[in-house]
C-alpha cells in the first residue's frame, strides 16, 4: 500500500458510511444497487455465471419483502463485509473497455507503411 | 479521392519485385519445379515445413492432430475451431480481426476428421506477424464462458443444422461410422444437439486445447516462405506451448483404425443420397498404401472433367439420368482410407444409379474394361493428385498431417510415381478384393424407393 495512513483514517469513515446507507440490512451487495436499466448493465447481467444470477435475484426479492412489510432482515442475515464483493462491476469493467478498446480502433488513421508510401 | 489505379498501384509494384527477386535467388542449373518439395525441421520441439514457393502471398497453416478422430467428447474439436482467433491474453477478438484486416489477411479455422487447421493468409512480408498470432491462439486463447455461449455455441448449432438439411453430407457420415465405429467413424458435425448440450462446456474446451496445442501434436506448414525466415520465427514464437501433454491425455482415437462395415438407412424428407463405401487406402504416409485405390476411384469416377461430354469415368456414362450427381472419393487418413461413391438425385434414378454402380465394380473385377480406360484413369489420378496437391490448402494439410503422424511431409512427387507404377492386374484384384470385403452402405432420404445393400449384390 501506497500511504497506509490514509487507508487507516478514510477505512472507518468508509465503514461507517456502508453501514449507514443499509443495504447490508436488507441482505443486498453494493453491485445489487447498480441501475440496470442500460445496455451494458443488461449484458454484464447475461454474462452472469447462472449460480451468480440466482443469488442476485433471491437477495433483491428478499430485500424487496423486507422493504414491503417495513422490517429489517434479523441480524445474523446481513450481509458480512467479506461477502460484499464486486462481483458484477469486473464483469461491467471488461464490457465498458471492450466497447472503449471498439471505439479507438474506429477512430483509428490508417497509415501506409514508409516502404510502401515511397515512390507515391 | 485515390483512383483505384493509384491505390493499387503499389501493390502491384511490390508483387512484382517480389517475382523477379524470386527468380533471380533461383541459380540458372536449379530446376524450375524444386519449390514444389516441402523442406521440414524442427525448431525447439515444434515441427514445421515450409516450401519457397514464388509469388507474392503466404499461406501458413497449424495443423493439429485434434480432428473429430482425436476428441475426447463429442464436439470438441468443434468447439476449439469456432475458440480460434478469439480474445487471447494479449489481444481481444476485435484487435485480431482488425490488425488482420489492415495486413489484408485472410483468416481460418477448420477441422476435419483427423486435423485441425488454423489458417493464415497473407503478403509475404507479414510472415513474423501471423507466426506470433498463431503461437498466440495456440497457447493463450481464453476460454471464457461468456463468449462460448455468445459466439461459440451458436455456429456449433448452425454447423448442426446445416448437416442435418443435407442428405448426402449425413449419408457420407454415417457410412464413415459403419466404417470405422468410433475415432474415423465420429461425424464432423454434431448429428444431435446432445454434444453441446450434454457435453460441451468451456473449461472441457480448455482441457482439448492444450492435448491439442502441444508441441507434439501439431506442426507449422508455409506455403511461400522462405525456410531460414520460417525457422527463426517459429523458434521464436512457440514457446508458451508445452512440450509435452500436460494434461491427462485420453489417448482417443490413436488406437490403429479398424474396418467393419455394414449398412445404415436414415428416412429423410429433404432428398436422396447413396453412398457406398469400400475399405481404401491410408495416405501414402501411413501404412496401407495402395495407389491402385486412386485409380480405382478415377477410373468409377462419376464427374467429367471436360465441358459437354459426361466424361469418361464408368459412373460418368453408366448413370441413370444426366440430373443424378455421381462422384466417387478414394478419402485417405493417415492409417486407413475409405473409397466411396456418393449417388444424389431423384429416388429413382438414385436407386437403379446404385444399382450400375455395382455392377461397373463387377466389371472391372472380372477385367472388362480397355487398356485405353485404365490410362486415363491413371493420367486422371495423377492430375488430380498433383493438382490436389498444388492447391495450397489441401497440401498444406497434408504435408502437416504427415509430419504430426509420421514426422514426414507428404511428397507429391512419390505418389504421382506411385500411380504411375500401377498396372491393370493390380487394379483388377483391387476391384475384386473390394466385392470380397463387406461393404458400408448408407442410404438416406426415401427408403421406399432406395435398395438395401443386399439388392445391390454387396455384402454386408
Amino acid at each position: 500500500m501506497r500511504r497506509p495512513w490514509l487507508s487507516r483514517w478514510v477505512k472507518p469513515l468508509a465503514e461507517w458510511y456502508v453501514n449507514a446507507a443499509g443495504y447490508r440490512k436488507l441482505g443486498l451487495r453494493a453491485d445489487d444497487l447498480i441501475p440496470e436499466e442500460n445496455e451494458v448493465v443488461q449484458l454484464a447481467l447475461k454474462r452472469l455465471p447462472p449460480k451468480d444470477a440466482y443469488d442476485r435475484v433471491y437477495r433483491l426479492r428478499r430485500a424487496f419483502q423486507c422493504s414491503v412489510s417495513h422490517q429489517l432482515l434479523p441480524k445474523e442475515q446481513w450481509t458480512k463485509p467479506e461477502e460484499d464483493t464486486p462481483y458484477l462491476t469486473n464483469v461491467i469493467t471488461n464490457i465498458e473497455s471492450e466497447m472503449k478498446e471498439r471505439e479507438d480502433l474506429e477512430a483509428m488513421v490508417v497509415e501506409k507503411r514508409s516502404k510502401n508510401a515511397a515512390g507515391h | 479521392m485515390l483512383s483505384r489505379s493509384t491505390a493499387c498501384r503499389g501493390a502491384q509494384r511490390a508483387a512484382r519485385s517480389q517475382a523477379v527477386r524470386q527468380s533471380q535467388r533461383r541459380g540458372l542449373a536449379a530446376p524450375a519445379s524444386g519449390s514444389f518439395q516441402y523442406q521440414s525441421g524442427d525448431a525447439k520441439g515444434v515441427k514445421f515445413a515450409s516450401r519457397d514457393f514464388a509469388g507474392p502471398t503466404t499461406t501458413l497453416a497449424l495443423v493439429s492432430k485434434a480432428g473429430t478422430r482425436y476428441q475426447p467428447l463429442p464436439g470438441l474439436t468443434e468447439g476449439l475451431a469456432n475458440f480460434a482467433f478469439r480474445s487471447t491474453t494479449k489481444r481481444s477478438t476485435l484487435r485480431i480481426v482488425r490488425e488482420s484486416e489492415l495486413l489484408g489477411a485472410e483468416l481460418r479455422a477448420y477441422h476435419t476428421r483427423e486435423n485441425l487447421v488454423l489458417e493464415a493468409k497473407f503478403l509475404r512480408d507479414d510472415l513474423p506477424y501471423f507466426v506470433e498470432l498463431l503461437g498466440e491462439v495456440a497457447s493463450k486463447t481464453k476460454y471464457e464462458p461468456y463468449v462460448y455461449n455468445e459466439e461459440v455455441v451458436p455456429l456449433i448449432h448452425a454447423a448442426h443444422v446445416r448437416f442435418l438439411a443435407s442428405p448426402a453430407s449425413m449419408a457420407i457420415n454415417s457410412a464413415h461410422s459403419l466404417a470405422f465405429h468410433r475415432g474415423l467413424g465420429t461425424p464432423t458435425a454434431s448429428a444431435s444437439t446432445t454434444p453441446y448440450t450434454k457435453y460441451l462446456d468451456p473449461s472441457t474446451i480448455e482441457y482439448f486445447s492444450k492435448i491439442a496445442f502441444a508441441k507434439p501434436n501439431f506442426a507449422v506448414v508455409a506455403n511461400g516462405a522462405d525456410h531460414g525466415a520460417m525457422s527463426n520465427w517459429v523458434n521464436e514464437f512457440f514457446d508458451d506451448s508445452p512440450s509435452t501433454v500436460e494434461v491427462e491425455d485420453s489417448k482417443t482415437g490413436s488406437e490403429q483404425t479398424k474396418y467393419h462395415g455394414g449398412e445404415e438407412r436414415i428416412a429423410h424428407a429433404g432428398g436422396n443420397a447413396v453412398v457406398i463405401g469400400f475399405p481404401g487406402s491410408s495416405s501414402i504416409t501411413g501404412k496401407s498404401y495402395k495407389p491402385e485405390i486412386a485409380v480405382l476411384g478415377s477410373l468409377l469416377g462419376g464427374q467429367s472433367s471436360i465441358k459437354w461430354s459426361p466424361g469418361f469415368s464408368i459412373l460418368g456414362n453408366a448413370k441413370v439420368s444426366p440430373s443424378t450427381y455421381t462422384h466417387t472419393t478414394s478419402a485417405i487418413y493417415s492409417d486407413a482410407g475409405l473409397l466411396y461413391t456418393v449417388i444424389k438425385g431423384s429416388a429413382e434414378n438414385v436407386a437403379k444409379t446404385a444399382a450400375t454402380a455395382v455392377d461397373a465394380i463387377k466389371k472391372i473385377a472380372s477385367g472388362e474394361i480397355s487398356k485405353e480406360q485404365v490410362t486415363k484413369a491413371k493420367a486422371t489420378a495423377k492430375f488430380k493428385e498433383l493438382e490436389y496437391g498444388q492447391d495450397v490448402l489441401a497440401g498444406l494439410e497434408l504435408t502437416g498431417s504427415g509430419l504430426v503422424h509420421g514426422s514426414k511431409p507428404y511428397q507429391l512427387d512419390e505418389v504421382a510415381k506411385a500411380i504411375d507404377g500401377v498396372s491393370e492386374e493390380a487394379l483388377k484384384s483391387a476391384a475384386k478384393s473390394l466385392l470380397e470385403n463387406r461393404a458400408s452402405v448408407s442410404s438416406v432420404g426415401d427408403l421406399f424407393a432406395l435398395p438395401y445393400a443386399e439388392d445391390l449384390g454387396l455384402k454386408v
